[in-house]
């Protein structure tokens, strides 16, 4: 047993001083390597102190230590070499190459194992891939760059995390996100208070042999997060990187009409009703038109009272007093973007660090949306003794968002309004003649379209007693979120084939939302504004232990490990809202009278026993099998023990005699696994319970409703998976590549299955049906140009995946626009086929089935203006047919330039944007697409366009009408970068500085144009903010 | 030394973990849902049903899927529009007033179909739940009472909703399935004879079992039960039915439950002698802008106010009417008369039921059964104490049921589609006048004084396929 000192948490201390020893001199050299090429960055340490330094780039270093004293030289992918001080001050050495180190160690489930072991899928996303993107949300990196993985990013708010979908989606009802596990850890915070920074690797487990062991929560796949640690044997290093930039959206908005369109076609809207719907005379209806235009609008942006004549013009010297520009007023033209890190890694001889600290500030494209975050980590690892190495990762991440609503129909929701609210209606607000009306201190007032008593310009008729604009001033929603990790290992090594480790962490998320409605204008108004306040605090604690054991002899290896693990999730909720506040109050102290108060427990606890057994011969022939037996309290204790397992061999064709010496086959490996899963993410945390809900109170008195039907007898849904891949590298390692077929039958989906609504429940969450995913993927990378001063790499991958329904316990669903059917996927859509416009009279038609006179269809087709007539059918997917990325790499001299696509093929998209553009006036103050302009105005028009009728129609009734193709490439992230030369940044003491511009979504190629082409996975709408396309300026200094 | 050292570590962290073995089941079994009561506590107690039925009453009001399908309220409200005496300037409920927010995959549709049928399914757990319960008979049959009004009530906006006007020959047409327990599979379309003969069965249990007691006014009792099952005997042309219950609800004393001077003060007050049932609001307890027909009548206090009263409707007032509300602007179309009838605030309490309604069914049903003399002595008892200067009125016929009708439209408007319902169950029809906005004429038994059958429920059905809805 040694006996230096190590303290855990002061590592920085000890790293940081020197000890001295007497008779110190200076001693120089050159190191190279196997094949006597100058080595750069070799670490040289005075062993049993902390002296060290690097080689520099032509392979020389200089470092002062005593005659007697050893120094140890270490390079990955070198034997670590040591020599003993002498009386020369010159020590120069050739390092030998370590073929055991250069095989890749890849973090696995519970542990790590050799890359050329793995049997299942993995894959790895590195320190290069995470740092070449402005993430601010970390799994966002993986879009473009993971074979197999859809990931649909979520609009323009930062912050907010993107949906990530491993092979296709499995599940209906039960969650189909993917398990987070942070170094080691079930990770239940928000994934956006993880810096890029701190992350060493992000490693995505796709197959059954690599997840098996999550168990009941593996069947989505599984993200493993490993943070970065410091090395062994280091010198300390201090990073700084700052970046700042600006961002727009990254596409544009569909356009809209002006006033002068929106009053002249508004007019039409309205005569057209009075003749065919009314039955007047074209006189008439004209006249009746122009008369009631302005009752209709509620607002007159002109001059004169009755700005449109009864031949549907504008009168002469009609000028707009006001035309709103809604996306310039709600959007900004350029959110900062700033970001700064310092990091601090090293290590000695029995201990290692991570220290970092990061912070964020980045503004979304609506107006006052923002994310600021502080994140700040420290992972420390000590060799105690011999057989006793201890660590401790904590991290502490605190941000705030203000989050105003940027999708669905609330009023204020931002992008809903700039496609809702036509031009004719004023900012600010406006009196009878078009006068602005100011306040006392003769300041504009924002127009809420609710100004009782004024007929005109005083009432709206869309979007009443609202102005989301002023919405985004008036009115705060602010996420805050803390989050504070604590995950802490030992490890006993009993002998060097056995050891034991214990592994306990604690998580606790704080989520506090906090939103203030004005108290004078607005949806509060009349109660003196309201605060509304969630505290919830998640707290998740987990406890593994396992044995593990790892023997070689001879050709033989086994590796064995068995863990018994306990975990526990608990959401601690608090609510208040209260009314009545004094201007600048916006704390629920200040609150007049109490509005609610709501609060709950849930909790979630698994039990799990597992273990994974693993041979290989001659590292030749691998196999290994994992199982894992969960119990969870989501289900009752008839049913809530499940058992999964996998089994995987791989085949390493390439070290067999006859591939042995082979140069232009360098690796081939075929692999193979097949498992089975489960999924247990409910919705509700006792999905299997019906009860008495409460907080129905009626005044004083209590009152409780009884919750849905559910069934007692609810369970884990299942997934069977099968993989199997090539793993490829030809041509002198020139050419690497995987190709993989899955398959994967999710069994027993936990889904609400519709029920009718008369029952007085709409659905009941039970196990039913089945759904397969299945699919190819390929991922290629090149290096195409290595010399010393020129390299340049290309990778590519696609996949391809096919979603079909199995089976379903009754014949058909039908869910929104979708259709679900055995044989069919999840997302083909299902929805009216449109038929065009009857030249005749300027309707909408739709094609339905002609029926026999038993009511079968015929297999004919007929045409019907009556919408609900219509027949559904089957009309594309959301699903794109092939996914995936491109990437380029090229480095030249100090020069790097890099560039990231990621593209989709083969997807549709139902845009209810776009459908609400078309809506023909139907609804009086809606604002319209520039494509109306190609409506039908008289009979034998020939056009797509319906009449224009103010009128309720079905003419932009769901149907193909709105759905569109959507394929796009997306210039996902692109680096131009340049690192000083090293003799010039080694005079100022630094080891290497790089500035770089960098661009992220600058360019999208878009089938559909008008709206984000990621929106959901369904291929539907919500009025979403756009992703944003940012520009930014970095530099990276390190000493 | 280090092999002690290591033993012991093992042998603890070894025992660590087999108590958790042990506890497994303990561990999982810990935790238990905050949010919801069990079955056991709601029907243990006199008190735990009374929690049942305060929920469902709650859930009247509630916010149940948008801003025009909230509660009773969206019901009654829509039923409104679709008459002649309002008129609708813009926003919410367009289509209603438009006449045509029908067709199966519509939200009023849907929302008119499956609202009353959740309320259904929680009052038919709540009268199973009871009658199995160890409760004593007293109160079982109190409780149960209750229950079986309000179901009774559900059923006959189902019926009103998804049907032609009742009447003798009818009553095999197809008509809302009937469920009195928990299902989880769909029945076929039963018959309005059938739907109607259930609906008087619940209401008439319900009396023979309710006192005048209750827990507030959004509660039933016997009266409300009474006003309930009057309205049902109108719509079926059961008059003497209709006369007794009417009066029952009101408690046959005129004088002794009106009071004008209050009539002017909003509508917004549960309180008032005038109801007879209601849905109280508070600050913290309201539907906010859901509240129809305040947020949307209401011409002053900022909401929707886009509702209009028709000009020649309102002419019909006299000046002397404390139910004249209204004001005259200066336009010159649809927009020129309002009214301050129904006062808005997130307090303002939403009125299901009146005894001036009553006393007028009362009045009708005397009419219809010959007694002019007895209706025209007790419509003047209302007539005179809304209006001092009220002369009491000398038709006879048919004049005297056009006064009989318009009285109730004068009294009643915007509470509860008095207008539609009196021309749906008389076989009338609606006609506008030529300055609505939408100017559209409801022939009798037009079909568009009832809905299609929702493409929800078609979907999910087994029993019920696309055909319901043919000729619909």
């Amino acid at each position: 047993m040694r006996t230096k000192v190590t303290w855990i948490l002061t590592p920085l201390l000890v790293l940081l001083m020197s000890f001295s020893y007497g008779q110190e001199k200076t001693i120089t050299g050159n190191v190279t390597d196997h094949e006597g090429l100058t080595l750069p960055g070799v670490t040289v340490l005075v062993v049993g102190t902390t002296t060290g330094t690097q080689t520099d780039f032509d392979g020389n270093y200089t470092i002062k230590a005593s005659v007697g004293q050893v120094l140890r030289y270490s390079y990955i992918g070198q034997k670590t070499t040591e020599r003993k001080v002498g009386s020369s001050s010159t020590i120069s050495l050739q390092m030998e190459e370590d073929a055991e180190a250069l095989e890749e160690v890849v973090v696995v489930a519970y542990g790590s194992q050799k890359k050329k072991s793995i049997v299942g899928s993995v894959t790895s996303l590195g320190v290069e891939e995470i740092g070449n993107q402005q993430l601010t949300t970390v799994t966002s990196a993986i879009q473009g760059t993971v074979a197999g993985v859809n990931v649909i990013t979520s609009g323009g708010q930062p912050g907010s995390n993107p949906t990530i979908r491993i092979r296709g989606v499995g599940s209906i009802n039960a969650s189909s996100d993917p398990l987070i596990i942070l170094d080691g850890v079930p990770f239940n915070g928000n994934i956006n208070s993880i810096s890029g920074d701190q992350i060493e690797s992000m490693n995505i487990l796709k197959d059954a042999s690599s997840t098996a062991l999550y168990g009941s929560r593996a069947a989505n796949g599984v993200i493993l997060i490993t943070t970065k640690k410091g090395s062994y044997n280091s010198e300390s290093k201090i990073t700084v990187t700052a970046v700042s930039g600006f961002s727009t959206p990254a596409v544009s908005l569909h356009e809209r009409i002006g006033n002068d369109d929106m009053m002249r076609y508004s007019w039409e809207a309205e005569r057209n009703k009075n003749i065919y719907v009314s039955g007047q005379s074209a006189a008439d209806a004209g006249v009746n038109a122009s008369q009631s235009l302005i009752s209709n609008l509620g607002y007159n942006p002109y001059n004169v009272a009755q700005p449109v004549d009864q031949n549907g013009n504008l009168v002469a010297g009609a000028a707009s007093q006001w035309e709103t520009d809604w996306e310039d007023a709600m959007l900004r033209s350029a959110a900062q973007r700033n970001e700064y890190t310092v990091s601090i890694s090293g290590g000695g001889e029995s201990s290692r660090f991570f220290l970092s600290a990061n912070y964020l500030n980045q503004e979304g494209a609506v107006r006052e949306s923002d994310f600021e975050r502080f994140t700040t980590r420290l992972n420390v690892e000590s060799s105690v003794k011999d057989w006793l190495t201890v660590g401790l990762n904590t991290s502490l991440s605190t941000s705030k968002q203000q989050f105003p609503t940027q999708s669905g129909s609330n009023f204020q929701s931002s992008y809903q309004w700039i496609y809702s609210m036509s031009s004719i209606y004023p900012l600010y607000r406006r009196n009878e003649a078009g006068g602005l009306v100011l306040d006392n201190l003769g300041n504009r007032i924002y127009d809420y379209g609710s100004t009782p008593g004024q007929s005109v310009n005083g009432s709206r008729p869309l979007l009443g007693n609202e102005n989301a604009v002023g919405s985004l001033f008036n009115y705060d929603d602010v996420n805050k979120r803390t989050n504070a990790t604590v995950n802490g290992f030992a490890k006993i090594k009993f002998s060097d084939n056995l050891s034991f480790k214990t592994n306990l962490s604690y998580e606790n998320y704080l989520f506090d939302s906090n939103s203030y409605d004005a108290y004078d204008v607005g949806v509060a108004a009349s109660v003196g504004g309201r605060v509304a306040q969630d505290r919830d605090i998640t707290t998740t604690f987990n406890f593994t232990n396992s044995l593990n054991y790892d023997k070689t002899f001879g050709d033989h290896s086994i590796q064995g490990t068995a863990i018994f693990e306990a975990y526990k999730l608990k959401v601690d909720a608090l609510g208040a809202q209260g009314t009545g506040f004094l201007p600048g109050v916006k704390v629920l102290n200040g609150s007049t009278l109490p509005e609610g108060v709501s609060g709950f427990v849930n909790e979630d606890r698994i039990t799990s026993y597992l273990g994974r057994l693993a041979y290989s011969y001659k590292d030749k022939y691998f196999i290994e099998g994992s199982y894992r037996r969960d119990g969870s309290s989501r289900f009752s204790e008839d049913t809530r023990w499940g058992n999964f397992f996998s089994i995987g061999g791989s085949w390493v064709i390439s070290d067999e005699g006859f591939l042995a010496n082979s140069n232009t086959i360098n690796l081939l490996k075929l692999r193979s696994s097949y498992g089975e899963l489960g999924n247990a993410s409910t919705g509700s945390y006792f999905p299997y319970l019906q009860g008495f809900e409460t907080g129905n109170n009626e005044l004083e008195n209590t009152g409780v409703l009884l919750g849905d039907v559910t069934d007692p007898n609810l369970t884990w849904e299942n997934q069977a998976i099968f993989n199997v891949g090539l793993d490829f590298s030809l041509l002198n390692d020139r050419l690497d590549g995987t190709l993989e077929y899955y398959s994967k039958e999710s069994i027993d989906l936990i889904y609400t299955k519709p029920l009718p609504i008369s029952t007085g429940n709409s659905g009941i969450t039970t196990n039913v049906g089945s759904i397969k995913n299945s699919g190819y993927e390929l991922s290629l990378a090149g290096r195409i140009i290595q010399t010393n001063n020129v390299t340049w790499s290309v990778g590519v991958n696609a996949s391809v995946n096919k979603n079909e329904i199995t089976e379903l316990t009754q014949d058909e669903f039908i869910t929104g626009t979708k259709k679900w059917k055995e044989g069919k996927s999840l997302y083909d859509f299902f929805i009216q086929d449109w038929a065009g416009v009857d030249s005749a009279d300027g309707y909408g038609m739709w094609y339905k089935d002609v029926l026999d006179t038993e009511g079968n269809p015929t297999g004919e087709r007929e045409t019907t203006k009556d919408y609900s007539e219509a027949t559904r059918y089957y009309q594309g997917s959301s699903l794109p047919d092939v996914t995936g990325g491109l990437t380029t790499d090229l480095k030249v001299g100090g020069f790097d330039f890099n560039m990231l696509f990621n593209f989709s093929v083969g997807a549709q998209i139902y845009d209810s944007s776009y459908a609400g553009l078309m809506d023909g006036f139907s609804r009086p103050g809606y604002t319209a697409s520039p494509d109306v302009a190609s409506r039908w105005t008289q009979p034998g028009d020939v056009t797509d366009v319906p009449l224009l009728l103010n009128s309720q129609n079905d003419f932009n009734g769901t149907s193909t009408r709105f759905l569109f193709d959507n394929d796009y490439v997306r210039l996902r992230a692109l680096t131009i970068g340049y690192t000083l030369p090293k003799d010039i940044v080694g005079k100022a003491s630094l080891d290497n500085v790089r500035l770089y511009l960098r661009g992220d979504n600058l360019f999208t190629w878009q089938s559909h144009k008008g709206i984000d082409p990621e929106q959901s996975l369904a291929g539907t709408t919500d009025s979403r903010s756009s992703l944003l396309k940012t520009v930014s300026l970095g530099l990276n200094v390190q000493f | 030394m280090k092999n002690y050292i290591k033993t012991g570590f093992l042998s603890l962290l070894c025992a660590s973990s087999f108590i958790f073995v042990g506890c497994s089941e303990d561990y999982l079994n810990d935790p238990q849902p905050t949010e919801i009561v069990a079955e056991s506590v709601i029907f243990g107690s006199r008190t735990g049903v009374e929690a049942f039925l305060s929920g469902i009453a709650r859930r009247a009001r509630g916010q149940f899927s948008s801003v025009d399908a909230a509660g009773v309220n969206s019901i009654y409200f829509a039923r409104t529009l679709k008459g002649n005496d309002l008129i609708h300037a813009r926003s919410w409920w367009g289509f209603d007033y438009d006449n045509d927010n029908r067709e199966p995959t519509y939200r009023r549709t849907s929302f008119s179909w499956e609202f009353p049928y959740y309320m259904i399914n929680q009052l038919n757990a709540c009268i199973n739940g009871v009658e199995t319960s160890e409760l004593s008979e007293v109160d079982k049959s109190e409780l149960i009472g209750q229950a079986r009004a309000l179901r009774g009530f559900y059923y006959f906006q189902l019926a009103l909703e998804f049907q032609e006007g009742y009447t003798s020959s009818n009553r095999d047409l197809p008509a809302p399935p009937i469920y009195t327990e928990l299902s989880t599979e769909g029945k076929p379309m039963g018959t309005l004879g059938e739907l109607y003969d259930f609906i008087v069965e619940d209401l008439t249990t319900a009396i023979s079992s309710l006192s005048e007691d209750r827990l507030g006014k959004s509660y039933v009792n016997v009266n409300v039960a009474n006003g309930i099952l009057a309205r049902v005997y109108l719509a079926m042309s059961n008059w003497d039915g209709a006369e007794d219950a009417a009066n029952a609800a009101y408690g046959g004393n005129v004088a002794a439950v009106l009071d004008p001077d209050s009539y002017g003060n909003g509508f917004d007050d549960i309180s008032n002698v005038e109801w007879i049932w209601g849905n109280p609001q508070t600050g913290d307890q309201s539907n906010y802008y859901y509240n129809a027909p305040s947020a949307f009548v209401d011409p002053i206090n900022p909401a929707y106010n886009n509702i209009y009263i028709n000009e020649f409707f309102a002419n019909e007032f006299t000046a002397t009417d404390a139910r004249n509300t209204f004001t005259y602007g200066t336009a010159t179309d649809f927009t020129k008369v309002t009214s301050t009838k129904f006062v808005f605030a997130f307090s303002s309490d939403i009125v299901l039921m009146r005894t001036a309604e009553m006393i007028l069914i009362e009045a009708e049903a005397k009419f219809r059964q010959g007694d002019e003399i007895g209706a025209r002595d007790l419509m003047f008892e209302l007539q005179s104490n809304r209006d001092p200067m009220a002369v009491k009125s000398t038709n006879t016929g048919s004049a005297l049921e056009e006064e009989i009708l318009l009285e109730r439209r004068k009294e009643l408007y915007g509470e509860y589609g008095v207008e539609w319902f009196d021309a749906k169950r008389l076989q009338r029809g609606i006609v506008r006048t030529p300055n609505h906005r939408i100017v559209k004429t409801l022939e009798p038994n037009d079909k568009r004084f009832y809905l299609k059958i929702p493409q929800v429920e078609i979907d999910a059905n087994e029993n019920i396929d696309d055909s319901v809805n043919s000729g619909r």
